[in-house]
């Protein structure tokens, strides 16, 4: 019975670590501003949808959140999807993407290189992180105006906040 | 003025959703990058001169380059010549250069120009490039949303030129004048969304005047509207237009307007 289960056990972690080569983003919750009408959440939802590495996109139009589920090992940097509310015609007010992370140690101001882009931790205790993990990202264009210029001040000490370099995500770690 | 203070408070008071799809003027927002949306208005205004009604179909496309740009174009057809007529056209461009967009709210800011020719008589001293005069118009457009309630302003200026190749403006009259509008926009049904099937109806209150810049003449017209929106993806307007104070020669400034329109998204990348 012990054997079993340690077989069990050996079998799903390796499943796990098997799953999370490619750690990408398979889900993004994106709030967008400055729109109230139901053409407007169809630009943008029509604008997700054209992304061929998107599987899916719930929307709550109450909201204006659009839930973009992306299909496996795609290449979609929040920058992508940023764009394509933009030229909706419309802004980011919060971006939250759902990550796998296979045992990554993290902490405050770490810097996490993945293809294409890297990830800076802000307001992060130190900390591993295993499996599916929602982190919000900071940066100018994926927060509301006015919640950028209180962490213009909030997140002064990490310097290359204020740097701003496109390919530099700032993000904060959700609680699960 | 204090009709127009009570108008604005009853809106602002108010707290359902606002709509900026508006019938006779444009908003600073622009449609989506990579769209193309079809419109067929059709405009029946009574005569005050003459009897009978001027109909006015007008056919438009309109393209988002980017999410900042858009380009229109139109073209003017009407039976003011007893039979149905193509009489000019027009481009018309719009780039939004200012955005503050917040959860609920964004303010926005505009510039456009038209341009348009027609070969129609030159039969009143308003100018009206959409489907009677040839010239241009240039101005900017500041549209706000607070708390999903929408008003946008605009003011422009306008010259018209010759209708050629028969009719030359009038020397007598103002070639020139200076626009402005009002307008005012909500949504009365639904309430809340389900989805994007659900039609959405939307009440407008539009006020569009005009000052010839030469004489002064000013006319100050204002334009109720019902807009249902179909799908999310088509749209239909009933507006009536009625002049409210005019000291200029106008051939027939009441009247109704029908609007048909779709929205092809993502037609180019």
């Amino acid at each position: 019975m012990q054997m079993n289960l340690k077989i069990l056990l050996i079998a799903v972690t390796f499943i796990t670590a098997l799953y999370n080569v490619n750690a990408q983003i398979s889900k993004a919750e994106i709030v967008a501003t400055g729109l109230t009408c139901s053409m407007c959440s169809n630009a943008i939802n029509k604008q997700l949808k054209s992304l061929t590495e998107i599987d899916s996109v719930v929307i709550d139009l109450n909201t204006n959140t659009f839930v973009a589920h992306l299909k496996k090992d795609n290449k979609v940097s929040p920058r992508i999807l940023k764009e394509r509310v933009e030229k909706a015609g419309f802004f980011v007010g919060s971006m939250v993407v759902t990550m796998s992370f296979e045992n990554v140690e993290v902490a405050d101001n770490n810097k996490l290189e993945k293809d294409g882009y890297s990830m800076v931790f802000v307001e992060t205790k130190a900390k591993t992180l295993d499996g599916e993990n929602k982190v919000k990202i900071m940066d100018k264009g994926f927060v509301t105006t006015k919640e950028f210029k209180k962490l213009s001040k909030s997140l002064s000490e990490y310097p290359t906040y204020m740097e701003g370099k496109e390919n530099d995500y700032h993000v904060k770690v959700l609680l699960p | 003025m204090k009709a127009l203070n009570l108008i604005l408070i009853i809106f602002i008071t108010s707290s359902l959703h606002a709509q900026e799809l508006f019938v006779v003027t444009d908003p600073a927002s622009n449609v989506p990058a990579g769209s193309v949306s079809v419109r067929l208005s059709n405009s029946l205004f009574k005569e005050i001169i003459e009897d009978g009604y001027n109909y006015h179909l007008m056919p438009e496309v309109t393209w988002g380059i980017s999410g900042k740009l858009m380009v229109r174009a139109s073209a003017f057809v009407s039976n003011r010549s007893n039979t149905l007529y193509a009489e000019g056209g027009s481009i018309f461009t719009k780039y939004r250069f200012f955005s503050a967009d917040d959860l609920h709210s964004h303010f926005r800011m505009a510039a456009f120009g038209r341009y348009s020719f027609n070969r129609a008589d030159i039969h009143q001293e308003q100018i009206e490039i959409m489907g009677h005069n040839s010239g241009f118009e240039t101005g900017i457009v500041a549209t706000q949303l607070i708390k999903k309630l929408a008003i946008s302003s605009s003011i422009s200026f306008e010259k018209a030129l010759n209708n050629i190749p028969d009719y030359d403006f009038p020397a007598a009259q103002s070639s020139h004048a200076t626009n402005y509008t009002l307008s005012i926009g909500r949504l009365m049904y639904p309430k809340k969304y389900v989805s994007f099937k659900q039609t959405n109806i939307n009440l407008m209150l539009e006020f569009v005047g005009q000052t010839l810049n030469e004489n002064g003449k000013t006319y100050i017209d204002v334009v109720p509207s019902v807009q249902f929106i179909i799908h999310s993806q088509g749209r239909i307007d009933i507006g009536y237009r009625k002049e409210l104070y005019s000291n200029m020669l106008r051939t027939a400034p009441n009247g109704v307007y029908v609007n048909f329109e779709y929205t092809f998204f993502n037609v180019s990348k």
